[in-house]
């Protein structure tokens, strides 16, 4: 309780008694400085004297603050202020309410300070709690007298409103605040029902504040009946919001992983290590297919259902993590009622008590997963197959890394390429790719690259570590990863080679009996209408014998009947040499020595090329090698030869020279020489067949470039011829290189 | 009286040459024989005929296989020869050949009159003036 006092009562006061000692309260009069002239009884007893001296001054009390002291200059220098009120913890925590005001003397000049102090430590403190407590549990009334319908918030009730102090609510305000909607609706209902039955409320609802902010509060009501009606509402205000939002936070996530663990069918279980009781949520039940009925809360109630193989390694494992007190993880199977095995996976933790000696109890989820473990044998059956058909497959396959690394390759591969397994991975695909395929698959690999396709077929070469050339049918297909980008490649090789080989082997042969073949015909040709030329002959002139008379033409006709028969001799022996060329000599060919033989040859022709005054010139390396068959060889040159003698120029003399060039596998000879020439215009198609004869020359008979024709042939060459008439003739002669292995 | 006053025949094989001529007199075929042995000198002796003012043989006989110029390049070369009357001169390809491309072949050509097997018989020759009486 403060006792106000007014400056002049306190003069009045002074004057006649001139001594404050018998005023009820703590009142002091100081001088300018700081001396205490006069004091109350009370105030000696809030603030006691030290007992020395007789000149006390308040500067040796306890009491006399920086605060205080500001304050007692201020009101003795300022002419305008002549009191002041102020309310000062003093230094032994005590709370003292200070008035403060000038003393006058008789002249009106300022004597000194008057100083009233009110001890209010214990009010204070009473505010404080009360605040502390209101703080704390945000609790504010309200009360509703429905008689003057006048409506009172206690300040915690209008600070929770986000409203100030001096906010007056009016009943229509009050009820505005709730949230409209069901809020609102809900509050009214409870005023209602509570001021016509008299039923009390306490509900929780959300109001949106002054500051338009959501709020959960809760709020209490009763009513005050008076004969039968009621008179006055009251309760309290409370702001629950911040619970009220964990509590319906902490529903939503019970709810969440109540709906999880249903659906994820998540069984849950609590094995309380004191009671020994067990606890099974709903999901235990269906997971181990066991009536809830029959559950008797035992622990021993999971062991039941334990398959018998698991049932030693689980206990054996459990006891171990207990006896570590550590949190376990283990997986078993189990055998359901209607006997079929499921593995389940549990996952335990461990909680302990306060002191972390002992287990309180086991908290633990079990769930279903038969489905992995299927998964993971049928994955771990399907590798094994896989690899080992990756292993064991007859076609070479491999699997390359996107920069054409090679991640694995199977014995087939390396079979195929010649190179080890080790050897391979070390290396890249390239490295063994024949340089002119190599961007044979560059635009599969784009496409490949931007999910335009999944695999490819193309024929590749490659090279064997031998150095030798792989033709290979190559099959790409991509593998992706999880995220759909490609992951590697698996690249399937068969080694078409042999294929190949006896494709072209075929091609050959279609070849050789095709040309054959037309040989044949062409034999049959000549054999025709040569044979037959002298049969006719031979029949026409045994005929004229027959009916001649005349002995002397009779003689003649024997003859030329002998002619016939010497000439149908010679042709036998010409068929027969061209039949004798190409039956056997592709097995014949060796590596012969084309220098060689052109210098024996031309010795073996010496005389002729001698008297004819020929010159030879012989541009051809001594270690020139072809394949050929010796003995064709010497007669082709040895007609080429002897050709160039017999239709030499008479204009000139004979110069016969020979060169050559290499062009991959062939070994091309040029036979020149500056005779006669052939008009080819005329002769083109005839030149190499059977009695052509260009020349008027006693010794052509039309056989020697036939058979060299065929001969070149049936060592696999071919015979071309260029020629100006009376100025040169050029053979072109195409042989196989012979390799340089074989000799 | 010879059937007709020139024959030509171009045949390389002397003997060949021998049995036609023995039968062309046989038939009493033709007043003169000229015989060539291959194209080239048939030609030739033809400009040669046509230079003296002479008449070309009406009738010639023509080996299909001959060295240095054969059958097939001599009627290649006869249809050059300048100011000849073709209708006038009948060619007859011989040959030893039974091959039915070289007959077909001959057909083709509008200078020759006919194909003759070797040897050629007298009735062969019969077959030939009947023709050309009836022309």
């Amino acid at each position: 309780m403060f006792i106000f006092i007014k400056k002049k009562q306190i003069l009045k006061l002074i004057s006649p008694l001139h001594s404050l000692s018998a005023f009820p309260f703590a009142i002091a009069i100081i001088d300018l400085n700081f001396h205490i002239k006069d004091y109350s009884e009370i105030w000696i007893e809030e603030f006691p004297f030290p007992k020395n001296g007789t000149e006390i001054s308040l500067k040796n009390l306890n009491i006399l603050s920086e605060k205080l002291i500001k304050c007692i200059n201020d009101v003795a220098s300022n002419h305008v202020i002549s009191y002041k009120k102020i309310e000062i913890k003093s230094k032994n925590n005590n709370w003292y309410s200070w008035n403060i005001a000038k003393a006058i003397d008789e002249e009106g000049n300022i004597s000194g300070i008057i100083l009233s102090a009110e001890n209010i430590t214990y009010q204070k403190r009473e505010i404080q709690l009360l605040n502390n407590a209101v703080q704390v549990a945000q609790i504010g009334s309200w009360e509703l007298d429905l008689l003057s319908n006048k409506l009172y918030w206690s300040s915690i009730t209008k600070y929770i409103h986000d409203l100030t102090d001096d906010f007056i609510p009016s009943l229509e305000q009050g009820i505005n605040f709730y949230k409209p909607g069901k809020h609102r609706e809900k509050i009214a209902k409870l005023v209602n029902n509570a001021i016509t039955s008299g039923k009390p409320w306490d509900t929780e609802l959300i109001i949106i504040t002054a500051k338009n902010v959501e709020k959960w509060v809760r709020a209490k009501g009763e009513v005050e009946f008076v004969n039968g009606k009621c008179i006055r509402v009251f309760g309290t205000f409370q702001d629950i919001n911040k619970q009220k939002l964990k509590d319906l936070k902490y529903n939503e996530v019970t709810n969440r992983l109540k709906i999880a663990t249903k659906t994820a069918r998540i069984g849950i279980w609590e094995y309380n290590y004191e009671n020994k009781h067990l606890f099974w949520s709903n999901e235990m039940f269906s997971l181990y297919n066991i009536d809830k009925q029959k559950f008797n809360g035992h622990s021993s109630f999971w062991n039941q259902s334990l398959h018998p193989d698991d049932k030693e390694f689980c206990s054996k494992k459990i006891e171990e993590c207990l006896a570590k007190k550590e949190d376990f993880e283990i997986e078993f199977r189990i055998i359901v009622p209607n006997g079929k095995i499921r593995h389940i996976k549990s996952v335990a933790c461990v909680e302990l008590d306060s002191s972390e000696n002992n287990i309180v109890k086991l908290v633990g989820a079990n769930w279903d997963i038969s489905e992995l473990i299927h998964s993971k044998l049928q994955l771990s059956k399907t590798e094994e197959s896989l690899q080992q058909a990756f292993e064991n497959s007859s076609v070479g396959m491999a699997l390359i890394s996107l920069e054409g690394n090679w991640i694995n390759v199977n014995s087939s591969l390396c079979n195929s390429v010649g190179y080890s397994k080790e050897e391979m991975i070390q290396t890249k695909i390239t490295n063994i790719t024949h340089p002119d395929d190599l961007s044979k698959d560059t635009e599969f690999l784009k496409q490949m690259h931007l999910g335009e396709i999944s695999n490819y077929t193309v024929n590749k070469r490659f090279y064997h570590k031998n150095g030798s050339i792989i033709t290979a049918n190559l099959t790409v297909t991509t593998v992706k990863k999880v995220s759909g980008h490609l992951s590697h490649f698996i690249a399937q090789l068969i080694d078409i080679s042999p294929m190949i080989a006896a494709e072209n082997k075929t091609k050959s042969l279609l070849e050789i009996t095709k040309n054959q073949n037309n040989s044949l015909l062409n034999f049959a040709h000549i054999v025709s209408h040569n044979l037959r030329s002298h049969a006719t002959n031979l029949l026409m002139l045994t005929n004229f014998i027959k009916d001649e008379t005349d002995p002397n033409e009779k003689a003649h006709l024997e003859v030329m009947l002998q002619n016939a028969s010497e000439s149908l001799n010679e042709t036998v022996h010409h068929l027969n040499d061209v039949v004798h060329i190409s039956t056997n000599a592709e097995e014949n060919l060796r590596s012969v020595n084309l220098f060689n033989s052109v210098k024996r040859v031309k010795k073996n022709i010496s005389a002729i090329l001698e008297e004819n005054n020929a010159k030879c010139v012989i541009n051809i390396p001594k270690n020139l090698k072809i394949k050929a068959v010796p003995a064709y060889l010497d007669s082709i040159l040895l007609n080429l030869f002897t050709n160039s003698v017999k239709y030499k120029s008479e204009k000139r003399d004979l110069v016969i020279e020979l060169n050559f060039k290499i062009k991959n596998d062939d070994v091309i000879l040029y036979f020149l020489d500056n005779g006669q020439g052939i008009d080819l215009e005329r002769h083109q198609n005839k030149i190499f067949g059977m009695y052509k004869t260009f020349h008027q020359h006693k010794d052509a008979k039309g056989i020697g470039l036939f058979i060299t024709k065929n001969q070149i042939e049936a060592m696999n060459g071919s015979i071309t011829v260029e020629s100006i008439v009376d100025k040169e003739t050029l053979f072109i002669l195409t042989f196989k290189k012979a390799e340089q292995i074989k000799n | 009286m010879s059937f007709v006053d020139n024959t030509c025949i171009i045949d390389d094989d002397p003997i060949c040459v021998f049995g036609l001529k023995r039968t062309l007199k046989e038939a009493d075929f033709s007043k003169n024989i000229i015989a060539y042995t291959n194209g080239l000198e048939a030609i030739n002796g033809f400009k040669t005929l046509l230079n003296q003012g002479e008449k070309l043989p009406s009738i010639v006989f023509l080996d299909i296989n001959m060295p240095i110029m054969d059958g097939w390049d001599f009627l290649e070369d006869f249809v050059k020869i300048p100011n000849v009357n073709r209708d006038y001169v009948h060619i007859y390809i011989l040959s030893s050949s039974v091959d039915s491309r070289d007959i077909i072949k001959a057909k083709e050509i509008s200078a020759v009159s006919n194909y003759f097997i070797k040897p050629v018989t007298k009735l062969d020759l019969h077959k030939v003036i009947a023709e050309l009486s009836t022309q």
